[in-house]
């Protein structure tokens, strides 16, 4: 009969020490070994409440889409993507922080709004993490908050303003502000009063709107008041759907142009057809004329999965995270660094002009649309009128995005 | 100046009609009740929701249907879960209302999506209504008119018939009430539907001016709170008058300091709860002293 001996018991828990202390090695030595049978995994920022939760979902959407094409695998190896909330920028910094340290993200992918995106790609850059920006515009991302892990891919809001002024200044000098109470609206008003002042136009009102408003009835008694010749709107998603809402209710519609940059289709998918108005610039649109092939392979694939066209921001969701996702491939390695590098090289074609982050700031550096609301909108979701695809040339690209020594980003070193 | 601060007051109280509409619910539910419903919100989301689908499908036909199904949901949620409620600590009836209110809204997402869903008033009441200084649309005035008369009724419900003086003296003694053997259970059912109706009225009227959005109930159970503490809890009065004054001093703020508009109904309740810590025409309630 065998009896247990304390010996025994120590060569037993021996071997698993040597054991343990050589997987922990290998893991700690080579960790590309020791994660090899894992799947590769990508965090994805996106909201899941609140008013910008109807844009979160296209970009959610088209983010998917971009793994599915290609069968949800990178390097050979299985690909998921893990989606998390980011109400507000300190938990969306908490909940980055997570992915990375907790769930092993090798890239980060988000940023519904530029509050919550500024917090993302703060963690990103300090714990040195690929982290592509897919929706927001405040100029700081990819300017004096910039980091050399963090890219975007909508154009800042001066970009987006001075697309807007030449449609703008026809219609007169006398401009009223709307805008949100956060980093998106409050460098909306700043653009747009720089271009007010270089024009030499007056400002008419401007009013700062908290976040998540639901009546705007009393801002626009107020406009409608002031008697402006135009109205800058610098709110989004819910928000912009309940203004404009109550701007055709109140009867401005017809009354006082409004204008906003970087409107979102499912903002005004979500009023209706007879409520619908205004001028705003695009990143895209599924009937622009200017579409790439692959754009319209998308909007194809898209429309068969879900049974509604695209929407910009699932363009949006899937051409930043197509990006990241061929950087990696590209880079044939998880590593950051050389994420980092292979992004910095990405370039693609499009509209007859390339495609590319710049290397000081990585902004993505894509032309823009100008979209007026039809007069008759004739179905539930074509409801703009492409105005035009700006800039036109590779060098009113570069003017337009500004070069080098206009930029405020300088990138820590590594 | 005078011109635009009566505007902006008018426009405040017309506004106030629809916080009082959206709080009305909430009051009665805790005043005679005394459950704080955190998933009112929820019910005023679904009234919109359910409103939508059937106009669409069957036109205004569709909106009373809509209301009267989302009370039959809450009478069924008050035997399934809301009863459990009644000898327990408040706090639980706040956490379990808060889950059904996420519940709600995650059901609302799957069914109907994360996206806006368009809705627009009838066409007879588009356009506004000018008079002096006051600019008023006639949809905002068919609002304020359904909700006095919603006032009027209710209170001459709760005041004259039977079935008001059985929830008001079960709102104070249940047990009393049980005694005389009369069947309180079956009436505090008909009292949580009855507020989850009203929860779905004040959202089928909010959606031609409010996006239709699994979160809208959010935008609407804050001020509504507010509304009930201020108005004193449980206090129909109360929560009439402190709709008015949350609506005519948020237009006010919005006016002379829009940044600070949204903090401005919390600034005015604590202002009054400083004063008056029970809220405006608040009772003492034996237990929640």
């Amino acid at each position: 009969m065998d009896h247990p001996t304390p010996h025994a018991g120590a060569a037993l828990t021996r071997r698993s020490l040597l054991l343990g202390t050589a997987a922990a090695g290998t893991a700690l030595a080579m960790p590309h070994v020791a994660r090899a049978a894992e799947p590769i995994r990508i965090g994805l920022l996106q909201a899941k409440q609140g008013p910008i939760v109807q844009q979160a979902e296209y970009l959610q959407q088209g983010t998917m889409l971009a793994l599915a094409q290609m069968n949800n695998t990178l390097l050979g190896r299985p690909a998921e993507i893990l989606w998390e909330d980011e109400p507000t920028p300190q938990a969306a910094a908490q909940n980055a922080e997570r992915l990375i340290r907790e769930r092993r993200v090798v890239a980060l992918l988000g940023g519904t709004l530029s509050s919550t995106a500024l917090a993302e790609e703060a963690v990103a850059g300090q714990l040195r993490i690929p982290y592509m920006c897919n929706n927001a515009a405040a100029r700081e991302i990819t300017g004096r908050n910039c980091n050399r892990y963090s890219f975007r891919l909508q154009p800042p809001v001066p970009v987006h303003a001075r697309a807007m002024l030449p449609y703008l200044t026809g219609i007169g000098k006398r401009w009223y502000f709307l805008t949100a109470s956060y980093a998106f609206g409050q460098d909306i008003a700043r653009s747009f009063k720089e271009l007010l002042r270089e024009v030499g136009g007056t400002e008419a009102g401007a009013d700062e709107v908290p976040v998540g408003t639901a009546d705007y009835s009393a801002f626009v008694l107020k406009i409608r008041a002031a008697k402006p010749d135009l109205v800058i709107g610098g709110i989004t998603s819910g928000d912009l759907s309940n203004f404009l809402k109550q701007w055709n209710e109140l009867g401005m519609r017809d009354a006082v142009p409004f204008t906003e940059i970087s409107v979102g289709d499912t903002d005004l998918w979500a009023i209706g057809r007879e409520t619908a108005c205004g001028t705003y610039t695009k990143t895209w649109y599924y009937r622009d004329p200017n579409n790439s092939a692959d754009d319209r392979e998308f909007a194809a694939a898209y429309q068969a999965k879900y049974k509604r066209p695209a929407a910009d921001k699932a363009w949006m969701g899937w051409y930043s995270a197509r990006a990241m996702f061929r950087a990696i491939e590209a880079a044939q390695s998880t590593e950051p660094d050389a994420i980092v590098a292979a992004l910095e090289n990405w370039r693609e074609s499009d509209a007859g002009m390339t495609v590319d982050f710049r290397k000081w700031d990585h902004q993505m550096v894509h032309r823009l649309l100008v979209a007026g609301v039809k007069q008759q909108i004739p179905d539930q979701w074509d409801y703009f009128d492409v105005l035009a695809s700006v800039p036109k040339t590779e060098a009113a690209m570069q003017q337009a995005y500004g070069g080098e020594a206009d930029t405020a980003c300088h990138m820590p070193p590594t | 100046m005078l011109d635009v601060v009566l505007m902006q007051a008018g426009n405040g109280l017309v506004l106030g009609f629809l916080y009082v509409l959206i709080a009305l619910g909430l009051s009665i539910v805790f005043g005679l009740l005394g459950i704080v419903n955190f998933a009112h919100g929820s019910f005023f989301a679904l009234g919109a929701y359910l409103a939508v689908t059937l106009v669409d499908a069957i036109g205004w036909a569709g909106a009373p249907i809509a209301v009267v199904l989302v009370g039959a949901i809450g009478m069924a949620t008050e035997m399934a879960l809301i009863r459990r409620l009644y000898d327990k600590d408040p706090l639980v009836s706040l956490i379990v209302t808060f889950a059904l209110a996420l519940l709600t809204e995650a059901v609302i997402r799957a069914v109907w999506g994360s996206a806006g869903q368009p809705f627009r008033a009838p066409r007879a009441l588009a356009g506004v209504v000018m008079w002096g200084p006051f600019l008023i649309t006639r949809y905002r005035l068919a609002v304020m008119g359904l909700t006095v008369a919603i006032l009027v009724l209710l209170w001459a419900f709760l005041r004259f018939t039977p079935f008001g003086r059985i929830l008001r003296a079960g709102s104070r003694d249940p047990e009393m009430v049980g005694l005389l053997g009369i069947n309180l259970p079956r009436a505090l059912t008909g009292t949580f539907g009855l507020g989850c109706l009203l929860a779905a009225i004040a959202g089928l009227l909010a959606a031609p001016l409010w996006t239709v959005t699994p979160s809208m109930g959010t935008a609407a159970i804050m001020p509504a709170f507010v509304i009930v503490t201020i108005g004193g809890l449980g206090s129909y009065v109360g929560a009439v008058i402190a709709g008015l004054l949350v609506g005519v001093v948020q237009s006010l703020t919005i006016q002379f300091d829009p940044a600070a508009s949204a903090a401005a109904m919390y600034v005015l309740m604590a202002a009054i709860l400083l004063v008056r810590p029970r809220g405006l025409l608040g009772e003492r309630w034996e237990r929640f002293e």
